[in-house]
């Protein structure tokens, strides 16, 4: 018995060495798979990453490409659809007709892409804003850019839809559908965008103080010309000429010369410029997807789909010797600046030249930057501020004038001042919104045989399959 | 003989010589498992001399030459032998007696009689293995024990599809664990059959809780032999079959196929939107075609096979040894397909002192193949018979002017793909007995698993092979500036994975006062599985046939990203195991088992996982009261307890992706961009199941008749499903622990053993199994009801939807066929269209009821065995049938009923190419029930001697009979549940098989 007990002593000494020893390691041994970050594990360069994220966006299909146009120009009299008859683009016959609805794939699509663009934003200012130990103004321009650009997300999503739900954070899923996905009202949406980039404008660098190399990340001066903008959409005209007088002030920007150079190769980031989508074409190219493409000529000796035409309207629009006219329309039968011949066997009378790019023509991706904001805009937005508060108004729609090789007025009007951004700004993706918002859009709609309703068509239908999936929390726009 | 091979020899052939005294005979008595029997009595009948085994088993009797010596113990079947010169007394070896339940039964972590067992496990016997050609084991579980569904496949090499107590699972891993002699692996696809001893298939809580996260979907344990105490016995085995494609759908030949054809280019021409090519000519077939190909015949062969097994085991008291060498040889049925396969196995144990054992047990195995695709069989069934196999220039025949269905031969002579595999298992095990009933045991075991395969795709010949009009001149684009296309591209690609297991632990046993015995196990396992992936692709490779997959042989990478890469990860496990079995007097039975995992692979939260499970048992039938009943075994056994499965798709790890890039500055360089895309809720981790069982186990009419009944509910607590989250979150699709999954099911297992007279036995064996499985809650807002099995011309098939079993089809059903031939469907919802509103669901392809009947009988040296198997209840899709494009070839009953103007049809369309929607026309059942196995065999017995040498010669039929519904190649469709499950297409046919065997013994 007595050996017995020792033996035992034995083994319950070797099985809790054992266990010990094991045990030790165990934490070590379990050490979590390399594979995996945890949640709040960030770097200085992801911090830069989760940024540079949120510009990729804009070069996709969905924010800036086929859907994009379909809402923004060929729903509204500056542009046709195009192509061939029989091919509608889905749905952008519909959009043409103002037949449209909530199955739309276009409203799908804008909405998708924007939203994810702002889930993006969300990401990088939820895991820059902890991040202590990032440089200091590296970590306030960062986030700069972010609301900078979630502003932009948004206000482009209100354009289109009006109230919107409000998301700032990563959703809990389990939270009832009402917190999540709840409209907000237009006043709160308005504010949302506001305070996004009075953050920006406090936070974000000039565009002269930017290194070479970061050259196309937002700046001071396109957050105070969004804010005018946005401004502008809610009629605030005081803030309107106040921030676009500080831009002009700011010395920062200028008129290219030539008008048509502005959408060439030499025209990107150029004085003009205040924000643009800088594409790179090259192989491989980073650069919008199929923007080029989808607006090409097309059929024999073309280069792309044929969609988003200029129209009829636009073209009669322009007056007696708008050097702006031929810089934005391709005719059938031209030579184009680079030399290149439109031959007659495209399909389509007209094309829009501000998409077409001189290298890489048929890649799905070119170099084209797509201009959002220049300093063009920041005069007219000056211009009809000062038609409402009564400043100089012909002083900067002079400057496009002469530029365009027109005339001086001494008196514009306010709808010398549409006029003047129809003609300026065709194609920059705002007419729809720009006739919805000067009050004029039925009018002007009607006048060419579309259905605008009065009351329904301001705004385009939320996506139906969003309101399904929430279960109907996310409300339909009037009317549709 | 150098050192080395002598020590090599040494320890697998071992021989024993023991003298015979003259008048007092000394021997040994053990068991099957060699271990010794105490206390079983020898009785010299002459004078009733009466002598008792000492502890090792060993007993000295006084006796003569031709006195008879009865030898007996409780629980073992009596045996009589007669004394002679030159009988051996060593190792007399007492058959266990089945009929009184205490059969050992091989668990996790150790042993359990199956008298005290409070568990559901089946047991099948390795020689109910070997007595019949067996290729793959999990094939020969099928019909074997019940609560098993086993979807085999006669594809060389491809394992068989097993589940164990229905679908508890659609997102993660759906197979059992396998224990392979203590080592922990996925498959038992390469072992040799002829190794095993036993199989043991656990099946509930109690018997599963003490593999913790590994346990929910079963385990199946193979324990494979070792040598016995005798001297050296070497057995050969062999086997040549042939098989060949056990139903041919009859297809139109040319004649019907251009009518049919011509009927339904008109039929579309007709009633498309364009009035003006009604007469149309262009596209119609003309009546005399030169060719009347048979696809089926033309890609299929009579495939040969053929398996050589050697084995030798023996050995003393002190160490024991089993050696054996497998090689099998197996053609597919398609063309050109083959499997080679060779194992080794060495198996030992050694008894190093009376408190110290060691054993290992060391296997060895490869394979080579040579695939080919089963969509072969989906072509060969769609190609037109006007299609020639080669034209009259030798070309291959082409359909592309009027189909987009490849020449099936083409096909399997372009693909040219091989595999080889290399298992290596090894458990290196010591048992050391610390006191009286408290032993030791420590277990290193390694497995190490190195995959390879190779694909040769020489694009030219594809090329060439897709019209008659393909030149090498036109094979590259006219433009000179347009990049050149590779006219071959190697790809090669290397997977290894390689695991340890460290088990060590105690287990005690103790009977106090006669009647309460304990047994306890506690103990600590860990392990670390690495798994690695390498592969590379080079483009213009030659087209050499020697060329052995040389890389280095190309010129370039496929300039693709894709070109090479390669991906790693280290899963480990380490965790606490404990078991307690407490039973009085046998009668009342309790076991308690407990196991904590703990697992680097989940996120840290949920790193640490606690499964257990109660059970208790009662045996009624040691009871008083039940002396007078008609049971002589009567038993009730009820458990509880929570398994996991780890084997999760995925985690939801924060997962920062980058590849969002974006040009910045003058010179638009571009910088890396990032974002977190796929995630919500980083909550992933195993799936817990729920189990009860309730069991019966009874003998009646003197241990003839043996049945187990058993009812269980499983319940998937938190299965994991995919979640759509509405766009304005701006995340992808996640998946998340939602749903909750409940299988429901009845077992019934009866054995009838009857020896008639010594020359006449036979027993029947029958396994009932009903599960029900129903996918019973779903617990989140953003589940949308998952669609499945895509037959790849836009048309799916399946739904996963709450208050229905997985895999059920969600289908539009006919409602009759309207004046135009074409099919009329229900407008279920009213709404007055046809919309996916209109569809419903038709039932799983998971069968609700499993069954199998087994006889066996033995005469004089005769013995038959015939097993069954049918599956019931369930529903196959023939995605085959479905997949149309235009201009495929129809079965010729199809061609025989269709609708016509002159003779309406009532169940067939109107020849059309339209493609058709996904509707019960398509789903057929999937009943069958077929003769798994037929053999008879003879045994050739030379007289008791020292050396003697049993024969066996047998024939085998394996599904001569197979009594189907489905019009199809086969109703077995293993596959993923939203996948291609239960849906022919590209499925593999099941094959009859004949056999010639031979089972020898020296």
């Amino acid at each position: 018995m007595k050996k017995n007990n020792k033996k035992l002593k034995i083994l319950i000494a070797v099985f809790i060495t054992v266990n010990l020893f094991t045990q030790s390691c165990s934490e070590e041994f379990l050490d979590i798979d390399a594979n995996q970050i945890t949640a709040n594990s960030i770097t200085e360069e992801q911090a830069v990453e989760l940024v540079n994220g949120i510009y990729n966006i804009f070069l996709s299909w969905q924010v800036s490409s086929f859907s994009w146009n379909g809402i923004t120009s060929i729903a509204s009299d500056d542009a046709d659809k195009g192509s061939d008859p029989g091919d509608t683009g889905s749905d952008k016959h519909l959009l043409d007709a103002l037949n449209h609805d909530a199955t739309s794939i276009s409203v799908a699509e804008v909405w998708e892409g924007h939203f994810n663009g702002i889930q993006r934003a969300n990401q990088a200012i939820n895991r820059i804003q902890p991040f202590e130990d990032l440089d200091n103004e590296l970590k306030t321009r960062l986030l700069g850019e972010a609301k900078f650009l979630r502003a932009l997300l948004y206000f482009r999503l209100l354009q289109t839809f009006g109230e919107l739900p409000l998301i700032t954070d990563t959703p809990d899923i389990n939270s009832p559908l009402e917190e999540l996905l709840s409209r907000a009202t237009i006043d709160e949406t308005f504010l949302f965008i506001e305070s996004d980039l009075i953050e920006a404008i406090e936070s974000l660098p000039n565009k002269s103080l930017y290194p070479n190399i970061e050259l196309g990340r937002a700046t001071k001066g396109a957050a105070k010309t969004l804010l005018a903008k946005v401004s502008m959409y809610q009629e605030k005209w005081d803030n309107v000429l106040a921030l676009t007088n500080e831009v002009i002030e700011s010395g920062e920007y200028s008129l290219t010369a030539n008008y048509e150079d502005i959408w060439k190769e030499i025209g990107e980031n150029n004085e003009e410029s205040i924000f643009e989508i800088q594409a790179k074409g090259a192989i491989p190219s980073v650069g919008v997807d199929k923007y080029s493409l989808t607006q090409g000529a097309r059929g024999e000796g073309g280069w792309g789909w044929g969609f988003n035409v200029p129209s009829a309207e636009l073209l009669n629009s322009y007056e007696e010797n708008d050097l702006r006219r031929d810089a934005t329309i391709i005719f059938r039968g031209e030579t184009l600046y680079d030399g290149r011949y439109v031959p007659e066997s495209v399909v389509n009378e007209m094309y829009n030249q501000k998409a077409y790019s001189s290298a890489f023509t048929e890649f799905e991706q070119t170099g084209k930057n797509i201009r959002i904001l220049r300093y063009a805009e920041v005069l007219l937005m000056n211009a009809e501020a000062a038609i409402h508060l009564g400043g100089d108004v012909s002083g900067p729609i002079n400057q496009i004038r002469s530029r365009a090789g027109l005339n001086q007025l001494n008196n514009p009007t306010q709808l010398d001042v549409w006029n003047e951004r129809r003609w300026e700004l065709a194609f920059e993706h705002d007419r729809y919104f720009d006739l919805v918002r000067q009050g004029r859009a039925a009018t002007v709609l009607q006048s060419l045989g579309k259905p605008f309703v009065i009351g329904k068509h301001e705004l385009f239908p939320i996506p139906q399959q969003q309101i399904d999936l929430s279960n109907g929390i996310l409300t339909q726009n009037p009317g549709w | 003989m150098n050192g080395r091979l002598k020590l090599i020899f040494f320890l697998f052939f071992t021989f024993s010589f023991n003298s015979i005294a003259q008048n007092l005979y000394s021997g040994t008595v053990i068991d099957e498992n060699s271990e010794p029997i105490f206390g079983a009595s020898i009785i010299v009948k002459k004078n009733s001399n009466f002598v008792q085994t000492d502890i090792d088993g060993n007993f000295l009797v006084e006796a003569e030459i031709n006195d008879i010596l009865l030898i007996s113990y409780s629980g073992f079947k009596n045996l009589e032998l007669q004394l002679s010169n030159d009988y051996e007394l060593n190792n007399i070896i007492l058959k266990e007696d089945i009929k009184l339940l205490d059969e050992v039964i091989v668990i996790g972590y150790g042993n359990q009689r199956k008298e005290i067992l409070t568990s559901s496990v089946s047991s099948v016997k390795g020689d109910d293995l070997t007595n019949e050609p067996v290729l793959n084991v999990t094939q020969a579980l099928q019909g074997k024990a019940a609560g098993v569904q086993i979807i085999s496949s006669d594809a060389p090499g491809v394992a068989s599809q097993v589940i164990i107590r229905g679908l508890g699972t659609i997102q993660a891993g759906r197979e059992p664990l396998y224990v392979v002699d203590g080592i922990l692996t996925n498959n038992i696809n390469n072992i040799n059959t002829a190794d095993i001893e036993t199989i043991s298939i656990l099946k509930d809580a109690a018997s599963l809780a003490i593999y913790g996260n590994r346990g929910a979907n079963g385990v199946i344990i193979v324990n494979t032999k070792k040598g016995g105490e005798e001297e050296i016995k070497v057995s050969y085995d062999n086997f040549i079959g042939i098989r060949d494609i056990n139903y041919r759908p009859v297809m139109a030949n040319s004649n019907s196929f251009v009518t049919y054809s011509n009927e339904a280019i008109l039929f579309n021409l007709l009633n498309d939107s364009n009035p003006n090519n009604d007469n149309d000519l262009s596209a119609f077939f003309p009546s005399n075609q030169l060719y009347n190909t048979n696809w089926l015949n033309e890609i299929s062969q009579l495939a040969f096979q053929s398996n050589h097994n050697i084995s030798a085991s023996g050995g003393n008291e002190n160490l024991k040894t089993f050696f054996s060498v497998g090689l099998n040889q197996e053609e597919g049925i398609l063309k050109g397909s083959e499997l080679e396969r060779a194992t080794l196995r060495s198996n030992l144990n050694y008894k190093i002192s009376e408190k110290i054992k060691y054993s290992h047990n060391i296997s060895f195995q490869l394979a080579n193949s040579q695939p080919k695709s089963f969509g072969v069989f989906t072509t060969a069934y769609k190609q037109a018979p006007i299609v020639p196999v080669r034209d009259e220039n030798g070309r291959y025949g082409s359909s592309v002017a009027f189909n987009n269905v490849g020449n099936p031969v083409a096909q399997l002579d372009l693909q040219n793909e091989k595999q080889r595999f290399l298992k290596l298992q090894g458990a290196f095990k010591i048992d050391y007995e610390i006191i009286d009933n408290l032993n030791f045991t420590s277990r290193f075991s390694v497995e190490t698993n190195h995959n390879r395969f190779y694909n040769f795709d020489n694009r030219l010949e594809t090329y060439l092979s897709l019209e008659p009009g393909n030149t090498i001149d036109n094979f590259q684009p006219t433009d000179p500036e347009a990049e050149q296309i590779p006219e071959t591209v190697l790809y090669v690609a290397h997977s290894n994975d390689y695991r340890w297991f460290f088990d060590n632990y105690v287990s005690y046993k103790k009977t106090i006062n006669d009647s309460h015995n304990v047994d306890i196990t506690l103990g600590l396992v860990a392990e670390e599985n690495k798994y690695e992936t390498l592969y590379g692709s080079r483009i213009n490779v030659p087209a050499d046939e020697n060329l052995n997959f040389n890389l280095d042989l190309g010129n370039n990478n496929d300039g693709t990203e894709g070109s090479g890469g390669g991906f790693s990860e280290t899963r480990k496990l380490y965790s606490y195991i404990s078991r307690l079995n407490y039973d009085f007097d046998k009668k009342y039975l309790f076991n308690i088992s407990f196991r904590q995992d703990a697992s680097n692979f989940f996120q840290e939260k949920y790193r640490y996982g606690n499964f257990y499970a109660l059970s208790a048992g009662w045996y009624l039938s040691k009871e008083n009261f039940m002396d007078e009943s008609i049971f002589d075994i009567l038993k009730a056994r009820i458990s509880y307890g929570k398994l996991g499965n780890a084997q999760i798709p995925s985690l939801n790890i924060v997962r920062y992706n980058q590849g969002f890039s974006y040009p910045f500055g003058t010179n638009q360089d571009v910088q890396q961009g990032g974002t977190v895309t796929a995630t919500v809720q980083e909550d992933l981790s195993w799936e817990s199941t729920y189990e009860f069982n309730f069991g019966i186990e009874f003998a009646l009419l003197d241990y003839k008749l043996n049945g187990e009944i058993d009812i269980y509910e499983r319940i998937n607590s938190n299965a994991i499903l995919p979640l759509q989250l509405p766009n304005t979150f701006g995340f992808d699709p996640f998946l998340s622990h939602v749903g909750e999954i409940k299988n429901v099911g009845v077992e019934l297992s009866l054995d009838w053993n009857e020896s008639i007279n010594d020359d006449l036995s036979y027993s029947i064996n029958t396994n009932l199994s009903y599960n029900k499985n129903e996918l019973s809650k779903i617990s989140n807002q953003f589940f949308t009801n998952q669609t499945g099995g895509n037959i790849n011309n836009g048309q799916y098939t399946k739904r996963v939807s709450i208050g229905q079993p997985l895999g059920s089809f969600y289908l539009y059903e006919i409602a009759g066929i309207d004046d135009r031939g074409e099919f009329v469907y229900k407008d279920l919802n009213n709404d007055g269209e046809i919309n996916e509103n209109d569809r419903r669901f038709f039932g799983s392809y998971i069968p609700s009821l499993v069954s199998s009947f087994n006889l066996k009988v033995f005469y004089k040296n005769f013995d038959v065995n015939i097993a069954t198997y049918g599956s019931f209840g369930n529903k196959v899709y023939n995605g085959k049938k479905a997949q149309r494009f235009g201009n495929e070839n129809i079965e010729q009953f199809v061609f025989n009923n269709r609708w016509t103007s002159g003779r309406p049809s009532t169940n067939t369309p109107v020849a059309s190419n339209n493609v058709p929607l996904s509707s019960n026309y398509f789903l057929e059942s999937g009943d069958y029930f077929r003769i798994n196995n037929f053999t008879i065999g003879y045994t050739f017995e030379r007289e008791k001697s020292k050396l003697f040498n049993n024969t066996r010669l047998y024939f085998t039929a394996k599904n001569p009979l197979i009594l189907k519904r489905f019009s199809g190649y086969t109703p077995e469709l293993p596959g993923d549940p939203m996948g291609l499950a239960g849906i022919e297409l590209d499925a593999y046919p099941t094959l009859s098989s004949y056999y010639l065997g031979i089972n020898m013994s020296f």
